[in-house]
C-alpha cells in the first residue's frame, strides 16, 4: 500500500496494518469513490488511479477530503482546476476529526510517572450548542457512524456500537500515545496522520451515538486559518489524559502493546453524555508543566501558546456555524497562500512556528520545492505583476537597518539584547552562549554571540563581518546589519550600511571610551561620514552602556551636543536624529519601559526606548525605494542552499522587483540565470521588490560567473560594467592620482585615480580650479578613477561609491 | 651580473661585455639597453639553403655570432626575459647586412654592447647591475578574505607570481560552517601556491600581510602544516615569516607592508626599503607642507631650472624612454641636481613604490624650499580623460 514511506513514529501501527486486507465493503466504497474522484479531477497530468486509490485509502473513502488533498498536491500542474469546493460529493457529509488535535492533548505529558495534579478524572464532555461529533474523534469512526445511521436505525445500535467500538477506541489510543514524543502533530488532510488510527477492516460496522447530527462540520478548519488562535493545535486539555489510578506509570511497552484493555476509553474518544458537565473541564486550570517533561521538551513547552482550553472549545463553538463546508478554498490553501505572501517571520511568534500546521506545510513546502527542480522555469504566464501585488499587500513594511559605532561600543551585544527581548533568540540559546563564554573568559560576550558566530570572532570579541539577523514588532518586520567597528572591517561596515534604510550608531559612552571612538581616527566619526555618503539619512543613535556613569545626564548631554553637532555638520537633519540613552547588557531602555532598576534614568529621560526609537525612525523606510525600476541586486553572498538549491545568492534589492521564474542577467559575467525559487527574511516568498533582503536560489547557472559585489539584473535592462568611472567626491583625506580600494557595496575592487579634474566649490558648485595637482581634505572635487579589473565593474551612473586607501577612507562620491 | 671586460673612452663612447647570471639581470640589461645601441651575441639563426638547379628549398638553424642594431626592446616581468630586435649591422656566412633578427637575451651568456655615449644613469645602472647583491628574495603575500597576491620583491625587481582569487561563503546567522570550510581552503591554496613558488632556504624574509587576523591565520596554518608534514626546512625558517598589517590584499598594499617599521628594520639596506621609505616622504609632505612637494614632469623642471630640489625622485621608466632626447633631458637634470647638493633616486618602475611614483607622473621632488609657481601651461595635457 506504500504506506510505509512516512514516518517511523507510526510503525506500531504499520504492523497491524499490513497484515490486513480490505473488506468486500471497502473495495465497492474504493471503486465508488475512484469513480467519483475522476470525475471531478478529470485527467491530471501524473495523476494515477493507484495514487487516488491510495488517498481514498487514507481518508477513509471520504471523496471531498481525496480531492482536496489531491488539488492540493496536483495545485501546480493543473491550476485552473475547479475548487474542490465545487466538487459533487457524494457521500460528503462526513464529520471529521484531527488526529493532530487529538495527539496534541499529550503534548507535554510526561511518560511515566504523571503527577497527581496532572490526572484528571474523566469527564465525558458534552455537546456544545450546535457542534456534535465525536470529541476528536476519529474521522473513520465518524464515518462508520454515519454509514451505520443510514443503514439502520441509529437508536437500537447505540448500545451495542459503545461496546464495539472500544477495541477500536484503544487501538487508536495506543497508536496516539506512542506519539506522545512527537510533538508537532500534523493535521487531518494530511494523509499520513491518519495512519494512526486503524483502518476499518476488522472493526464490525458500528454506528456511535456521537455523531447523530449536523455532520459536515470541517471541525479542523479553524485552528488552520493562522491568526493567534493556536491553541487546539497544541492544547494540554486535563480531559484527555486518562486517567488510569491503578495502572500507572505506564511503561513504554505498555505502550507499544496494542491491547490495552484495562485501560478505560480516553475521554476524547467516549460519546459526550451529559450536558450538564459542560462547564468542569474547563474550569480545571491547565496543570504546570512537570519537571521531567520541562526537562525533555525546556523551553519549547515555555514557548508554547497559554494553553487556553476554553478557547479550544470556542472554535468548536464557531466551526458550528461554519456550515458552508468546503464551500470557500481549502484550509491549506489559505495557509498556505497567507504563508506565501507573508514577508513576515514567525520569529516574533515561535509558538506559530511549532504549531503542527508549520510541520505539515514544511513538508509540503518541500514538496513544493522538489517539484520546481524539475521544472525549473515556469510559464510566462504564472507571472505575477509583482507591482500591483507588491501594492496591494498588506503586510507587514520590512526593513533593514545596519548598526555602526566604533569598537568595542557594544553593538554586538546591543543587537543580541533586541533579539533577545524581542524573542527571536531564545533563552536556551542564550544559556549555552553564557556558557560557553564564561568558558573562556569572555562571560560579557554572551549576547554579541548572537551576532559574532564564527570561531575567529568569538575568540577575539570582535565582530569581522556582517551579521544579519531578523526579528518583528507587530507593525514591523526589521532586518539586522551588525556591522563591524574594528578599522581592518570597514569594508564589511560599507556591504551592510549599503543595504540598510537607515542606521543605528552606537556610542560608548563610558569615561574616555567616547572620546577614542569620537577623535580623527575612531569610528564613530568615519562611520557617520560613510553613511551619509552611502545614502543613509537617518541615525538612530544609541548612547550605550550609560549605565557606567550611574546613568549621568550630564554626560548623555555632553555626547549630545558633540555629536550632534558634528551628524550636522555631516549633513544630517536633525529632526532624522533620535538620541536614545540606553545599556545594552542589561537591557535598560532597549525595549521594555523603564523599570525601577533604572530609577536614575527616569528621573531625566522619558523619550522612546530604543525600540520605539527603531519603528519612528521606519516610517518612511518604503517609501523612496525604487520599486519600478529595472532591477538591481548586488550579492552579498554566493553559497551552497542545500542539496536542491546548490546555487544560492543573497542580496537586498536596489531597484526593481522579482518574482521565481524570472531570468536574471549576472553582471559582469553577463550570464543569465533562473530564479528558481526565492525567500524574504528565511520565509519562503513568490515576489520581492526593491528594499527586500532576499535569498535567490538560481537554477541554469554555474557558481563560477557569480561573484560577491556581482550585480545581478534585469535581461532587458542589462548594467554595463566601467572600467573607467568619472566620479564627483568629496575628499576625505589628501587625493593625488593614487591607487585605491574602490568600494560599492560589497564590490572590492582594485583602482586607481588617475586624474584630478577639477575642484568645486561646496555650495555654488563653482569650477574652483580645473587639474589641480592635489585635492585637499575637505574639498569637493571630480576625478577619473580607472578599475583594475579586467572586464571592469558592475558600477553605473548614480552609484554611490567609497574609496579606499592603506586603510583610510580617502574620499567617497557619485558615479557621473 | 659578470662583469668581464669594459672599453669607454673618456667621452663616453665604447662598450662592455657583461654575463647575466640571474633573472634580476634582465632588468638591469633592459635598463642599459636602449635602442641604436649595438650589441653582439650569440644568436641562433634559422636559414634557407636554396638549390638551384632543383628549386627546391631546406631550411637549418645555425648557431652564430651577430652584431644587431637594436631597434625595439621588451621585457617580460613574469618569466624576467628581455626581448631584442634590430637589424644586423655586420655581414656574416649566414646573414647580409640590414636583415632582421629578433632575439632573447639568455643567462650564462655574454653578450656586449656599443654605446656611443655612455651617460651617468647608464654607468649608474651598470654599477648597480655589476655590484654582487646579495640574491635574497622576499616573499611577500597580502591577502583579505577571499584574495591573495603572492609577490616575489627582489633587490631591483617585485614579479607578481600569482592571485589566488577564491568565493568564501559569508557567515549566515549561526551557520558558519561553510564560511569556515571556505576559509581553510583558502588558507591551503595559498599555502600550496606558496610552496610551489618559492624556495623557503633561498628567501631572506617572508612578509603576511592583511586587514584584521587572516595574516597570523595564514601563518599558524603554514606551520600546523608543516609540522603534519614533517617539513623541517620550513620549521626551520619560523623566524623568516613576518606578519603585518595592510587594509587589503591587493598588490599596491605591499606598499603598505615595507613601509611597517618591523619590514623597514629587517630590510634597512635594500633598495627597495629605501625608494619606498623617499616616496612616502613624499606623500607626507605633499599633505603637510603642499608647496614643498611638487610632482609630473613640468612643475619638476621648473624646480630643477630653480634650483630648489632637494630629493628628486624619477622612475627608470623615465630613461627608459624611447626618445633619446627626452632621456638626455632628465639625464641632465639628474646631473644637475646631483651638481648643487640634491640627492637623486631612480626608482625601480617594477617595485611598489616606483609604481606609486608612475602613478603622479613618473617624476617628483622634494624641495628645499617652498615655491608655488611652478605650475605651466600644458602641464594637465599629459594625461586625457573624457
Amino acid at each position: 500500500m506504500g504506506r510505509n514511506d512516512y514516518d517511523d513514529d507510526d510503525y506500531y501501527d504499520e504492523e497491524e496494518e499490513e497484515q490486513r486486507e480490505m473488506t468486500a465493503e471497502e473495495r465497492a466504497q474504493m471503486k465508488s469513490g475512484l469513480k467519483a474522484t475522476r470525475d471531478v479531477l478529470g485527467t491530471v497530468p501524473g495523476l494515477t488511479d493507484a495514487e487516488i486509490e491510495e488517498s481514498l485509502y487514507y481518508y477513509y473513502f471520504d471523496v471531498e477530503k481525496t480531492i482536496n488533498y489531491l488539488l492540493n498536491k496536483y495545485a501546480k500542474s493543473m491550476p485552473k482546476k475547479p475548487k474542490p469546493a465545487a466538487a459533487p460529493a457524494p457521500k460528503a457529509k462526513a464529520s471529521t476529526y484531527s488526529s493532530g488535535y487529538f495527539a496534541g492533548f499529550f503534548a507535554d505529558t510526561p511518560w511515566g510517572g504523571v503527577p497527581e495534579d496532572r490526572l484528571s478524572k474523566m469527564i465525558p464532555p458534552t455537546v456544545l450548542p450546535g457542534s456534535t461529533g465525536l470529541l476528536g474523534g476519529s474521522s473513520k469512526l465518524a464515518e462508520l457512524a454515519r454509514k451505520r445511521k443510514e443503514a439502520a436505525a441509529a437508536k437500537a445500535a447505540a448500545a451495542e456500537a459503545a461496546a464495539a467500538t472500544e477495541p477500536q477506541a484503544q487501538k487508536a489510543s495506543v497508536s496516539l500515545l506512542s506519539k506522545l514524543s512527537q510533538k508537532k502533530s500534523p493535521k487531518s488532510e494530511e494523509p499520513r496522520m491518519l495512519k494512526s488510527v486503524s483502518p476499518p477492516a476488522t472493526s464490525p460496522p458500528t454506528a456511535s451515538p456521537a455523531c447523530p447530527a449536523s455532520p459536515a462540520l470541517p471541525v479542523t478548519t479553524p485552528p488552520r486559518t493562522a491568526g493567534p488562535v493556536q491553541p487546539v493545535a497544541i492544547p494540554v486539555v486535563p480531559v484527555a489524559i486518562p486517567s488510569a489510578p491503578g495502572k500507572e506509570p505506564r511503561t513504554k511497552e505498555d505502550l507499544d502493546q496494542p491491547t490495552l484493555d484495562t485501560k478505560p476509553k480516553s475521554a476524547a474518544l467516549s460519546p459526550p453524555q451529559s450536558p450538564m458537565e459542560l462547564e468542569l473541564p474547563f474550569s480545571t486550570p491547565p496543570a504546570p508543566n512537570s519537571f521531567f517533561a520541562s526537562t525533555f521538551f525546556g523551553g519549547r513547552i515555555a514557548l508554547e501558546p497559554p494553553n487556553d482550553v476554553a478557547d479550544g472549545f470556542k472554535l468548536f463553538a464557531a466551526a458550528a456555524e461554519k456550515t458552508k463546508g468546503f464551500k470557500g478554498p481549502s484550509p491549506d490553501d489559505t495557509v498556505q497562500q497567507a504563508q506565501s505572501g507573508s514577508k513576515g517571520l514567525n520569529k516574533g511568534a515561535p509558538a506559530a512556528a511549532k504549531s503542527p500546521d508549520a510541520d505539515v506545510k514544511k513538508i509540503e513546502k518541500d514538496v513544493d520545492t522538489m517539484r520546481i527542480d524539475t521544472a525549473p522555469a515556469k510559464d510566462q504566464k504564472d507571472k505575477i505583476d509583482v507591482l500591483k501585488a507588491w501594492k496591494e499587500s498588506t503586510e507587514k513594511q520590512v526593513v533593514n537597518f545596519v548598526v555602526v559605532g566604533h569598537v568595542d561600543a557594544g553593538k554586538s551585544t546591543l543587537m543580541g539584547r533586541l533579539l533577545y527581548d524581542t524573542g527571536a533568540v531564545a533563552e536556551r540559546t542564550l544559556q549555552k552562549f553564557r556558557k560557553e563564554s564564561e568558558q573562556i573568559g569572555k562571560g560579557s560576550f554572551a549576547l554579541a554571540w548572537v551576532m559574532d558566530s564564527t570561531d575567529e570572532e568569538r575568540e577575539r570579541g570582535v565582530t569581522i563581518d556582517i551579521a544579519t539577523s531578523h526579528f518583528s514588532t507587530p507593525k514591523t518586520h526589521f532586518t539586522i546589519l551588525d556591522a563591524p567597528g574594528h578599522a581592518d572591517f570597514i569594508p564589511n561596515m560599507i556591504a551592510g550600511a549599503s543595504q540598510a534604510d537607515f542606521a543605528v550608531l552606537v556610542i560608548d559612552s563610558s569615561p574616555n571610551a567616547f572620546e577614542a571612538g569620537f577623535h580623527r581616527q575612531g569610528q564613530t566619526k568615519e562611520h557617520t561620514l560613510l553613511l551619509r555618503s552611502l545614502g543613509v539619512k537617518k541615525l538612530v543613535v544609541a548612547v550605550n552602556k550609560l549605565d557606567v556613569t550611574n546613568w549621568s545626564q550630564d554626560r548623555y548631554l555632553e555626547i549630545l551636543q558633540q555629536v550632534e553637532q558634528f551628524t550636522l555638520n555631516a549633513g544630517y537633519r536633525r529632526e532624522n536624529i533620535t538620541f536614545v540613552p540606553l545599556a545594552g547588557l542589561s537591557g535598560i531602555n532597549v525595549i521594555h519601559p523603564l523599570g525601577p532598576d533604572a530609577a536614575a534614568l527616569t528621573a531625566w529621560y522619558s523619550g522612546p526606548t530604543l525600540l520605539e526609537a527603531l519603528e519612528t525612525a521606519t516610517s518612511t523606510g518604503e517609501a523612496d525605494r525604487a520599486v519600478d525600476k529595472p532591477l538591481r541586486l548586488i550579492l552579498t553572498d554566493v553559497f551552497r542552499g542545500s542539496i536542491q538549491n546548490p546555487v544560492s545568492v543573497s542580496g537586498r534589492i536596489d531597484s526593481g522587483h522579482l518574482q521565481a521564474g524570472d531570468e536574471i542577467l549576472c553582471i559582469p559575467s553577463k550570464q543569465l540565470a533562473t530564479i528558481k525559487s526565492l525567500s524574504i527574511n528565511e520565509t519562503p516568498a513568490q515576489w520581492a521588490v526593491a528594499g527586500h533582503n532576499v535569498v535567490l536560489n538560481l537554477a541554469n547557472i554555474d557558481p563560477i560567473h557569480l561573484r560577491v559585489g556581482d550585480v545581478v539584473c534585469d535581461k532587458n535592462w542589462p548594467l554595463e560594467p566601467k572600467e573607467r568611472l568619472t566620479m564627483k567626491l568629496l575628499a576625505f583625506e589628501t587625493l593625488l592620482p593614487m591607487s585605491v580600494d574602490v568600494h560599492k557595496g560589497r564590490l572590492h575592487a582594485p583602482g586607481e585615480v588617475k586624474v584630478l579634474l577639477e575642484t568645486v566649490e561646496k555650495g555654488t558648485g563653482v569650477v574652483s580650479k580645473i587639474r589641480p595637482r592635489v585635492v585637499k581634505a575637505g574639498e569637493l572635487a571630480r576625478v577619473g578613477v580607472m578599475v583594475q579589473v579586467e572586464h571592469g565593474v558592475p558600477i553605473e551612473t548614480g552609484d554611490k561609491v567609497v574609496l579606499r586607501s592603506r586603510g583610510v577612507t580617502v574620499a567617497a562620491g557619485v558615479v557621473e | 651580473m659578470h662583469f668581464i671586460k669594459k672599453n669607454i673612452t673618456k667621452d663616453g663612447d665604447g662598450y662592455v661585455t657583461l654575463r647575466p647570471e640571474i633573472p634580476e639581470d634582465m632588468w638591469h640589461s633592459y635598463n642599459i639597453i636602449r635602442p641604436l645601441d649595438k650589441l653582439r651575441t650569440d644568436a641562433l639563426r634559422r636559414v634557407t639553403i636554396g638549390d638551384e638547379a632543383t628549386g627546391s628549398t631546406s631550411s637549418k638553424r645555425v648557431h652564430t655570432i651577430l652584431t644587431l642594431i637594436i631597434e625595439k626592446i621588451d621585457f617580460d616581468p613574469s618569466s624576467s626575459q628581455l626581448h631584442l630586435s634590430g637589424r644586423t649591422c655586420e655581414e656574416n656566412a649566414y646573414v647580409t647586412l640590414g636583415q632582421y633578427h629578433t632575439l632573447d637575451l639568455e643567462l650564462h651568456r655574454n653578450f656586449t654592447l656599443y654605446k656611443s655615449s655612455w651617460d651617468s644613469v647608464a654607468l649608474e645602472e651598470l654599477r648597480k647591475a655589476c655590484t654582487p647583491g646579495e640574491g635574497a628574495e622576499i616573499a611577500a603575500i597580502t591577502l583579505h578574505e577571499g584574495l591573495a597576491t603572492i609577490c616575489a620583491v627582489g633587490e631591483h625587481i617585485t614579479v607578481l607570481k600569482q592571485r589566488i582569487e577564491m568565493a568564501i561563503p559569508k557567515k549566515r546567522g549561526a551557520n558558519t560552517e561553510a564560511h569556515d570550510k571556505g576559509m581553510q581552503k583558502f588558507y591551503a591554496a595559498i599555502t600550496a601556491a606558496f610552496l610551489r613558488l618559492f624556495d623557503i632556504e633561498k628567501l631572506k624574509v617572508v612578509l603576511f600581510g592583511s586587514p584584521g587576523y587572516l595574516a597570523q591565520r595564514l601563518r599558524e596554518y603554514i606551520f600546523m602544516n608543516a609540522t603534519k608534514m614533517g617539513d623541517k626546512t620550513m620549521l626551520k625558517a619560523k623566524g623568516k615569516f613576518i606578519c603585518e598589517h595592510t587594509s587589503s590584499g591587493h598588490k599596491f598594499a605591499l606598499n603598505e607592508m615595507l613601509a611597517s617599521p618591523t619590514v623597514k628594520a629587517r630590510l634597512q639596506d635594500t633598495r627597495f626599503a629605501k625608494e619606498t621609505a623617499a616616496v612616502e616622504r613624499f606623500m607626507e609632505m605633499i599633505t603637510t607642507d603642499e608647496l614643498r612637494a611638487w610632482y609630473g614632469k613640468g612643475p619638476v623642471e621648473r624646480a630643477v631650472e630653480k634650483g630648489a630640489v632637494a630629493t628628486l625622485l624619477v622612475n627608470d621608466s623615465i630613461y627608459r624612454s624611447n626618445d633619446p632626447a627626452e632621456r638626455k633631458k632628465w639625464v641632465e637634470a639628474k646631473e644637475e641636481v646631483e651638481k648643487y647638493g640634491g640627492e637623486v633616486l631612480v626608482l625601480s618602475s617594477i617595485h611598489e613604490s616606483g609604481v606609486r611614483l608612475a602613478q603622479i607622473g613618473g617624476i617628483a621632488a622634494m624641495l628645499s624650499f617652498p615655491l608655488d609657481d611652478l605650475e605651466g601651461e600644458g602641464d594637465a595635457d599629459e594625461e586625457v580623460w573624457e
